[in-house]
């Protein structure tokens, strides 16, 4: 394995929980999976689509967002929005995520 | 072959690994999502399905379920009860097994081969039914959520540590005893010790001196210095471990042989002994037999033990 492959895979499990985290900031408003999907990735949160879809499914189980299809377009689609209990855990993940970026912030400070 | 039936193979090849009552939802959704993304992409369908790779795996995902039997939290229970099972439980079914064989009068080799019959179909049934226990155990758990440990580890979890003397003292006891064995042979063959009327006889029958009598003096020889090695070294390995359980091997298998032969004791020695109106049941060549690969096997599990804690 190459130091490159390395830091890629190790990228990764960085990036794993924060794919959560950047659904529950984006779904205020209502969105579909592929467009969200652009958003993320748009927005430089790396993900495909055979992790986000299954994932905005176990949120939506676990009732941190709701979903409802939309049949008004020509394609129906499920349409994803955070649930009230979502925003409360949205707001714990992104205190969490503060404090993380700040400790690390202090840890690495010496090594940059 | 169209290309929308493409789609359809796909999702129905996803949802098929899928419970039934989400099935058609996601169906739904795939089929949605996988249009977009053609559409948006100006990709085909054949790239766009090739991108989301094998539908087991994607069903996995959605299924929310392990891709896995047993998973980290059972798997140690679950090899503890199978190793215990296979090799406490399974090895005295199958004694039991074979002294109720050899009291029905069957032979010992009759008896042999039916317990390793038995061991072989008992064994796989345990693996298969003990594995199909903790898999559905782990499933129910994962559906409920609940895949922590049942009860939380604690250090007083931690196995007890070996006691150093205590093994020294059974291996010694070991050697001597086979060294005694070992004299005693060599003695009974060279003193003639039995009284026969006028003339001295040998105990054992001498024919085996020029046969099983070899293997088993080379065997009780092996396991002797394999036991003064033990005591004398602290690096006990499973290489030592196997060649004391070949010596054991080759002690206990040519004695057992020997015994159920009745080829044991010199028979003129034994018809003055036994005086003329009886006759050394079978029973016991067969249990002594027995008792004797019994013993062997134990202490030969019993060193590789040692060898791996």
């Amino acid at each position: 394995m190459t130091l490159d492959e390395l830091i890629l895979g190790q990228a990764q499990e960085l990036r794993r929980g924060t794919v959560v985290l950047a659904c529950l900031a984006l779904l205020d408003e209502p969105q579909y999976g592929y467009a969200l999907l652009e958003t993320l990735n748009n927005a430089g949160i790396a993900v495909d689509g055979n992790t986000l879809y299954p994932l905005l499914r176990r949120l939506d189980k676990q009732g941190l967002l709701t979903s409802e299809w939309n049949t008004d377009e020509s394609r129906p689609r499920k349409f994803y929005r955070v649930s009230p209990d979502g925003s409360r855990v949205r707001a714990g993940l992104i205190r969490e995520w503060q404090g993380l970026v700040a400790s690390i912030a202090e840890l690495t400070k010496e090594s940059r | 072959m169209t290309a929308s039936s493409l789609t359809e193979r796909y999702v129905h090849e996803v949802v098929r690994w899928i419970p039934a009552d989400q099935r058609d939802d996601i169906a739904d959704e795939l089929r949605a999502t996988i249009a977009d993304t053609v559409e948006a992409r100006g990709a085909t369908e054949r790239e766009v399905l090739t991108e989301m790779g094998a539908p087991a795996r994607l069903a996995a995902r959605y299924a929310d379920r392990p891709p896995a039997l047993i998973g980290p939290d059972l798997f140690p229970v679950y090899k503890r009860l199978l190793v215990g099972l296979l090799s406490t439980v399974l090895p005295l079914v199958a004694a039991a097994l074979m002294l109720l064989d050899i009291a029905d009068g069957k032979s010992v080799g009759a008896a042999i081969g039916g317990a390793v019959t038995m061991v072989l179909t008992v064994g796989a049934q345990m693996i298969a039914w003990v594995t199909m226990l903790f898999a559905l155990v782990e499933r129910s758990l994962h559906r409920r959520g609940a895949t922590a440990r049942t009860r939380a580890w604690t250090p007083d979890d931690l196995p007890a540590p070996v006691q150093r003397e205590r093994r020294g003292a059974a291996t010694l006891t070991s050697a001597v005893w086979h060294a005694l064995l070992l004299v005693l042979i060599i003695w009974q063959h060279v003193a003639k010790p039995y009284r026969l009327g006028d003339a001295r006889a040998q105990v054992l029958d001498p024919a085996l001196w020029s046969g099983w009598i070899w293997p088993i003096l080379l065997g009780l020889a092996g396991i002797v210095a394999l036991n003064l090695i033990q005591l004398t070294t602290r690096d006990w390995t499973v290489p030592l471990a196997a060649v004391h359980a070949a010596a054991h091997a080759i002690f206990a298998l040519p004695v057992a042989y020997v015994l159920s032969r009745h080829m044991l004791f010199d028979p003129n020695v034994l018809t003055d002994f036994n005086g003329p109106d009886w006759k050394t049941p079978d029973a016991f060549y067969n249990v002594t037999a027995l008792a004797v690969l019994a013993v062997s096997a134990g202490q030969a599990i019993k060193r590789f033990r040692e060898a791996r804690g």
